[in-house]
């Protein structure tokens, strides 16, 4: 037997945890597209199954912009204040099986030696709710990375979508089923995900050319096409690059991490005007390396989970998967 | 849970111009009980910072004989966060997080001869692993000093190299690119730093070898040492990739797989020959 939830309540669930003074984030329409945001009501989240979407979750528990601490001179002296403790239950519905699959992929790297409390605090305040997919487009290549379009890795739950307003549950971890429980009926209704993306390409046989050819010139033939824009890393549910800065003046103000691009030519920029990365193709092998050697060398998760939103958003039609494909001809 | 990203506030306690744009600064913690807990080892690194302006990297560049007391850092005025820093006088309040990487095996090296080779701004690095040494001369065979700036008004730490030479034991070779006005007493050399060292003849029997400096020294000094002996793992240098964190998360100071915030920033040669070259 099945657990089913109905559409309306969802809904209720979501209402209630939001009258509790919970934090609740969905994927909201707006116009054609849709990107997750903070919902004040549920009537705004769209509860449809989708794989194009204009974010990632990532930034509900990694902020593209996030205080450190204020600061505040008086005279000689300096008086910091602690930017405030994440102290909300955060519910986060509608990832796709890729976005919550990168949660347990960055947990590593927030722990890696120094907690990052502004990450941890999130991610140990958040329930996360996943949708099945219901399609697949060119750009996903999830199966390549040990994915699959009903993924349950970082979900809490997983709703399929059983076409009729309401969805199949299954609950992951103890959070999933509290935050159901009660709420579901039982049916003999069984959702089921869409086929799987289908892959020409081997990621391990990559990652092993990618090691033997850090002077390859397919490197920059490869990232010809690539403008530097940093699209693809801001849409990444992965990528976690970022810069600390100043904001404010002399007398006040504030310390922040920003998001940054390891596309971007003054992200390596030393002072006195060498750069190590000093073309586009060395920023693009960079980001291969990091995905697919790096991060398996540290932390033993690939830092990719085949979503397709860093070629679905790119401009130039590139991004991760073309490039691996790219890398699949060299291999071959 | 600590927020790691926060610093520490130093009451700056001493600043010394060393040449047009170099100037070193001598802080110290304002809390007391941080200043007590306080240790660094010989090579580390710190991230410091105006507060309103921002953070950058330097190495701890004195050696740890007075670390619960004070610690000093050198920098270039060349952006925008040396610009402030370039006005900071004693009493004003700086940040400080780290220290951070990790340091030179100074213990290890005890009982052999040292020879720190040098260029420009890279002499803080090797200053603290200098004033080590010195403080513990009977533990180190000979030392020798090969440091070159481009000009004599850009050499760090002048006055100290002749401090140094003073001690038994321990030759200082230092050379300018461009001649000075013949109204300076210079008793260096008008030479490249790698020739200076060619000519110092000096033996890689039982000895280390640490440079730091601009990348064309470095590439020239290397064959040099090889020549005379050196292993490649008896050569050292510090890295100084760009960095943010210094925690190993924000993702850009790496050679492939190592990250040269955690991993360096001292590396050697025979390290350096495993890494790709992305520094």
């Amino acid at each position: 037997m099945s657990q089913i939830v109905t559409l309306e309540q969802l809904k209720q669930t979501l209402g209630a945890k939001l009258a509790a003074g919970a934090k609740v984030v969905a994927p909201v329409l707006d116009g054609e597209f849709a990107s997750f945001k903070e919902i004040a009501d549920v009537e705004q989240a769209s509860f449809v199954p989708r794989i194009c979407m204009q974010n990632s979750i990532e930034e509900f528990f990694f902020p593209k912009h996030e205080t450190i601490f204020t600061f505040v001179r008086q005279g000689n002296d300096v008086v910091l204040n602690d930017a405030p403790d994440f102290d909300v239950e955060q519910i986060v519905v509608g990832a796709r099986p890729c976005d919550a699959a990168a949660l347990p992929v960055l947990d590593p790297l927030f722990a890696w030696d120094y907690d990052d409390r502004f990450y941890q605090r999130r991610r140990a305040k958040s329930t996360v709710v996943s949708f099945a997919c219901t399609q697949s487009d060119a750009h996903c290549f999830c199966t390549a990375v040990g994915g699959s379009p009903e993924n349950t890795h970082g979900a809490d739950a997983i709703l399929f979508d059983l076409g009729d307003g309401s969805f199949e549950v299954r609950a992951i971890t103890d959070k999933g089923k509290a935050l159901f429980d009660g709420k579901t009926t039982e049916s003999d209704k069984v959702g089921k995900a869409c086929d799987a993306p289908v892959v020409n390409f081997d990621v391990w046989k990559i990652a092993d050319w990618i090691r033997a050819n850090f002077d390859s010139p397919v490197w920059e033939q490869v990232s010809l096409r690539c403008v530097g824009c940093g699209t693809c890393a801001y849409v990444c549910p992965t990528c976690h690059c970022f810069d600390i800065v100043d904001e404010g003046s002399y007398k006040k103000g504030k310390r922040v991490k920003n998001w940054d691009s390891c596309q971007d030519a003054m992200f390596t920029m030393h002072a006195s005007g060498h750069n190590p990365r000093d073309t586009q193709g060395k920023r693009q092998r960079q980001r291969l390396t990091h995905k697919f050697v790096i991060y398996p060398d540290k932390f033993k998760f690939y830092l990719c989970t085949g979503c397709g939103s860093c070629s679905r958003s790119c401009a130039q039609m590139f991004g991760v998967r073309p490039c691996l494909e790219a890398l699949d001809k060299e291999v071959q | 849970m600590e927020n790691i990203y926060k610093p520490d506030l130093m009451e700056v306690v001493k600043v010394k111009q060393e040449t047009g744009d170099v100037k070193r600064v001598r802080i110290r913690f304002k809390d007391p009980e941080k200043a007590k807990q306080f240790s660094f080892n010989v090579g580390q690194f710190g991230i410091f910072s105006v507060f309103g302006v921002g953070e950058s990297v330097f190495n701890i560049c004195c050696s740890n004989s007075h670390q619960n007391e004070y610690f000093e850092f050198c920098f270039r005025k060349v952006g925008r966060v040396t610009e402030r820093m370039w006005d900071v006088e004693p009493g004003d309040t700086i940040g400080f997080r780290g220290p951070f990487g990790n340091s030179y095996p100074i213990k290890e090296w005890e009982g052999k001869n040292l020879v720190f080779v040098a260029g420009g701004i890279a002499m803080p690095p090797i200053r603290c692993a200098i004033q080590y040494c010195l403080e513990n001369r009977d533990k180190y065979g000979k030392i020798t000093i090969v440091y070159g700036a481009r000009t004599y008004g850009d050499l760090v730490c002048r006055t100290e190299l002749d401090e140094w030479a003073k001690y038994p034991n321990v030759d200082v070779l230092k050379t300018v690119d461009i001649a000075p006005a013949e109204e300076i007493e210079w008793d260096g050399r008008v030479d490249f730093v790698p020739t200076v060292l060619k000519d110092s003849n000096v033996s890689g029997e039982n000895a280390i070898a640490l440079v730091v400096g601009p990348p064309i020294m470095i590439k020239l000094s290397l064959p040099i040492l090889s020549e005379n002996g050196f292993k490649d793992e008896d050569i050292f240098t510090s890295l100084e990739n760009r960095m943010k964190c210094g925690l190993g998360k924000c993702g850009r100071c790496n050679c492939g797989s190592v990250y040269v915030c955690k991993e360096g920033p001292v590396f050697t040669q025979a390290d350096i020959k495993n890494m790709p070259d992305d520094y």
